[in-house]
């Protein structure tokens, strides 16, 4: 609990968890309502409103309901995602501020028990990742309902419960990038060279997968592929994007975008009903919750691991 | 009980021994003087008592307890350069580490910041403050939790004349408190005045652990010297030949003469018995640096 109260206190005496929760939670809902605004102006009296497509997208995207769901989608389909420049941010702050600012030597005398501190940090990291994300779903309802006073939306409707539930597995699911985070900025010792680690090595290993898969599927058959082939492995490697790092971890936050192209495709709506067939790959919808949830427990369980054991053992500088 | 105990501390990176079985007892108030040239092993060992960095051999105790443990709880740190989080300013800094120790109350803060004189500044970021200031800080941090013992790194690194005898004056009321000090340094003038004892260090291996007239006597100070003058100079230089010394210097009213340690607190008497009029007869300071080097050799190689 010391290090928690600590490193809390710490937090909040940086700037840059102001400006994440600023662009979450101010600029983000402002941008989206001043560009329905604009939108709404444009088509609303037109054609295109004639069965009422406009009114019904405005109250998808940016009723109470709407918006804070859109603020928790929109972010899982950013590149990289903001969950992503959070954790890193977060971690780098947790992390490679101790580093940067050679605080380990102080840190670690003043509180030696190891365990405690890197348990303190994690804790501060998840905490701080869950003011952000709830925030922005108290943020969303809040300017949802500024919206209403000059778009054509409602204050009612929508399953509350059930977004705020995805609120809360994605907020779960971001603990295994935290720890892996934590883990790079430590075993790197740089807080900037572990933040772009975090950035992009999962999505780095999972292209160099869509490489060789491609090349294992060349015909003829040449020496790469047929050492696939040989050891019979092709099932297990197909199958293995369902493992990816990165289609799992923000299955919570995608799974919405499923209901809002069906809302915005009639005749998809209509051909896949709650399938949504190839939309489903491009949209990362094609993985369950619950096998994403398994992933993410297993991700948290291997980089935990790894890096209370490196925390443990290693001598600090 | 001992404050401190290492015992063959060995710390290995790859193939050289940055320390070597460096073995010693600090009993508690007292204040110890860790001293040797740069790349001696001072901070490497104690960095090890700290319990940042695990012997690759032996084992560091403190207040008889092992290390590294809870009891890292009653140590007070200044290992290397202060470091601090910039972005805060230096109470806030007080604070985060009070908060990250546990149990101490808010009051204390103010109290250490007093202690050090740092009240006006406590509410600068400390990306702000000099380098004396960031000492002083970094002594006040030390200083929070109340703490039994306190592993102090060149902590006058940086300070000038000024800095480095308030800081000295600081330490002394510290340690007035029953605190035990272990201050490690490369400026041996510095700790010499502070010390009750030295641990002194070279290339990885303790080479000497005694009190400081202990060491100027292992470093071959047999010798005492003295500058003496005299209203008559030829005078007294005759009658420092006829007792058998042979100055090493000699003026016009004046002399500089080793005389053996035994012997000296005669030679005013024994001069003003041979009718010379002294005006002063001073022992020129023997201090620790030139024991030391004496002790290592003016080129670090054993002497």
């Amino acid at each position: 609990m010391n290090v928690a109260r600590a490193e809390w206190f710490k937090l909040w005496r940086k700037r840059r968890i102001y400006i994440l929760a600023g662009l979450y939670w101010v600029i983000a809902p402002i941008l989206i309502l001043v560009v329905a605004r604009i939108i709404f102006g444009n088509v609303g009296g037109s054609f295109v409103n004639e069965e009422g497509i406009v009114d019904a997208t405005m109250q998808e995207l940016t009723s109470p309901f709407g918006l804070a769901r859109l603020l928790l989608v929109g972010p899982g389909y950013m590149s990289p995602t903001f969950y992503i420049v959070c954790v890193t941010l977060i971690a780098a702050l947790l992390i490679g501020d101790e580093r940067s600012q050679n605080m380990w030597k102080t840190v670690l005398v003043v509180q030696p028990n190891r365990v405690a501190v890197l348990t303190g940090k994690v804790i501060v990291a998840m905490l701080a990742l869950g003011v952000l994300l709830f925030g922005a779903a108290l943020a969303g309802g809040l300017f949802g309902a500024v919206g209403t006073l000059f778009l054509p939306t409602a204050v009612g409707g929508g399953a509350w419960g059930e977004l705020l539930g995805l609120f809360l597995l994605q907020w779960a699911f971001l603990l295994a990038p935290v720890l892996l985070a934590f883990l790079l900025i430590f075993v790197v010792r740089s807080g900037v060279l572990g933040v772009v680690m975090v950035l992009f090595l999962p999505s780095f290993l999972e292209a160099i997968y869509s490489v060789l898969s491609t090349i294992a599927q060349l015909q003829p058959l040449n020496r790469i592929n047929a050492v696939f082939q040989a050891l019979r492995l092709k099932n297990a490697w197909d199958a293995l994007p369902q493992y990816f790092f990165t289609a799992n971890l923000y299955a919570p936050s995608r799974a919405p975008a499923q209901s809002l192209a069906s809302t915005f495709g009639a005749e998809l709506g209509a051909d896949f009903g709650s399938e949504l067939g190839p939309m489903a790959g491009l949209l990362g919808t094609g993985i369950t919750l619950p096998h994403a949830a398994l992933v993410m427990l297993a991700y948290s369980a291997l980089f935990g691991a790894l890096l209370y054991l490196t925390f443990l053992r290693r001598d600090v500088d | 009980m001992n404050a401190i105990t290492a015992t063959n501390l060995t710390k290995r990176y790859g193939r050289t021994d940055a320390v070597s079985n460096v073995g010693f007892e600090i009993a508690s108030g007292e204040i110890v003087g860790f001293v040797g040239p740069n790349g001696a092993g001072k901070t490497t060992t104690l960095r090890m008592l700290a319990g940042l960095i695990r012997p690759t051999q032996g084992r560091a105790a403190i207040l008889g307890k092992p290390v590294p443990g809870a009891v890292l709880g009653e140590v007070g740190t200044m290992i290397e350069e202060p470091s601090f989080y910039p972005y805060m300013t230096g109470k806030q800094n007080l604070q985060h580490a009070a908060a990250l120790h546990g149990g101490v109350p808010p009051q204390r803060i103010g109290e250490t910041l007093e202690f050090v004189k740092l009240e006006n500044a406590a509410e600068k970021k400390v990306r702000a403050y000099s380098q004396g200031m960031r000492q002083r800080l970094a002594l006040a941090r030390s200083l929070l939790w109340h703490p039994k013992v306190l592993l102090l790194d060149e902590p006058t690194n940086g300070l000038d004349p000024t800095g480095i005898a308030e800081f000295r004056e600081s330490l002394k009321q510290v340690a007035a408190t029953g605190a035990t000090v272990l201050i490690s340094s490369h400026i041996l003038a510095e700790v010499e005045k502070i010390v009750d004892r030295v641990l002194a260090i070279d290339k990885g291996a303790l080479r000497f652990d005694g009190t400081l007239s202990q060491l100027i006597a292992q470093a071959g100070g047999q010798h005492v010297r003295y500058s003496v003058r005299a209203q008559d100079g030829p005078a007294l230089m005759q009658a420092l030949r006829d007792m058998g010394y042979e100055p090493v210097e000699a003026g016009a009213d004046g002399a500089l003469v080793d005389v053996p340690q035994a012997e000296a607190s005669d030679l005013v008497f024994r001069l003003a018995s041979a009718g010379v009029r002294v005006t002063s007869a001073t022992p020129s300071a023997e201090n620790l640096e030139s024991a030391y080097l004496r002790l290592v050799g003016v080129d670090g190689k054993p002497s």
